[in-house]
């Protein structure tokens, strides 16, 4: 398959494709501890919400 | 089912279970499939080893058009059940759809620059999936636009309904109008057209990425479940500072 002569044009499909999917992925992951770290902070300040049921 | 994770402590109880799993069993089929279409499925009669990029290019552009439905469906449950997750599902399926719709884009470039000749022309598939694109887009830009996200959501959704007439277009634009891109081979009536050889890799492929798209989604719910109790306790915080410390 290296010898084809549009060898490049799948190579920089499937990298492209691993980039988003890594992008992606990062993106999910990074946002994630961010409001995870920032909702801890905001409890250990002594921030309650006024029930325990769940407000969106 | 729906009404069962209308609690979003329930549903984030689920999501903690059920990402992983769906994740690795998604991660697995991927896997299996590029494995098969690179070591066993032949090269094509016409296009050799071209037709490789299809493998990720349909999946890529079925899941565009599934995380659409996806979208729509969130949206009725935002309008009209006004059920307390649906514009969350919404909200978060709309950067993973736009992902991959950039992905069918791109790799339908690459792969039609060596087959057609061209990077791009305008016939009507082509034309209407950067459509959806941009859609996707515009709707994104919309969440970011309100502060309060009930309102954000109602907007959104008014937008992905209004938007949801480009999926028949998508569809079908290869059978209503003369095209460059192909007929469908796969999704036709009659059956599909492609050999078993090939149509098991991608098969492979599209159920392993539906997976991973779906634990993405799940993942992407509870990011937004968080940033709202974040943004709830910030608006708490905010007003008993506003009180003053005898409050």
């Amino acid at each position: 398959m290296i010898d084809d002569p549009h060898f490049g044009f799948i190579l920089a499909a499937y990298l492209i494709a691993a980039l988003v999917f890594v992008g992606l992925i990062s993106w999910i992951v990074t946002d994630y501890r961010l409001q995870k770290r920032t909702l801890e902070q905001l409890e250990a300040s002594g921030v309650r919400r006024r029930s325990d049921s769940e407000v969106l | 089912m729906s009404l069962a994770f209308a609690n979003p402590r329930r549903f984030l109880t689920f999501a903690r279970v059920a990402i992983p799993w769906v994740a690795v069993l998604g991660v697995v089929l991927t896997s299996i499939g590029f494995y098969s279409a690179f070591a066993f499925a032949p090269a094509d009669y016409q296009q050799g080893e071209t037709v490789r990029i299809m493998y990720i290019h349909v999946p890529a552009a079925w899941l565009s058009m599934a995380c659409y439905g996806l979208m729509a469906i969130s949206s009725i449950g935002t309008l009209v059940w006004r059920h307390p997750l649906a514009d969350v599902s919404a909200k978060a399926i709309a950067p993973i759809g736009a992902a991959f719709t950039f992905l069918c884009l791109i790799t339908g470039s690459l792969w039609g620059r060596p087959m057609w000749g061209t990077w791009w022309v305008w016939d009507a598939r082509l034309t209407s999936v950067l459509v959806l694109f941009l859609i996707y887009c515009g709707i994104l830009a919309l969440w970011n636009a309100y502060e309060d996200p009930a309102r954000a959501g109602r907007a959104a959704a008014v937008m992905t309904l209004v938007g949801a007439i480009n999926l028949p277009i998508v569809k079908f634009s290869v059978d209503w109008w003369n095209t460059l891109h192909q007929p469908a081979s796969v999704f036709r009536m009659g059956g599909p057209t492609i050999d078993r050889s090939m149509l098991w890799p991608l098969l492979y492929v599209a159920i392993g990425l539906t997976l991973l798209m779906l634990a993405l989604h799940l993942a992407a719910m509870r990011n937004e479940i968080l940033r709202r109790r974040v943004r709830t306790l910030g608006l708490i915080a905010a007003s008993t500072e506003s009180r003053g410390p005898s409050a």
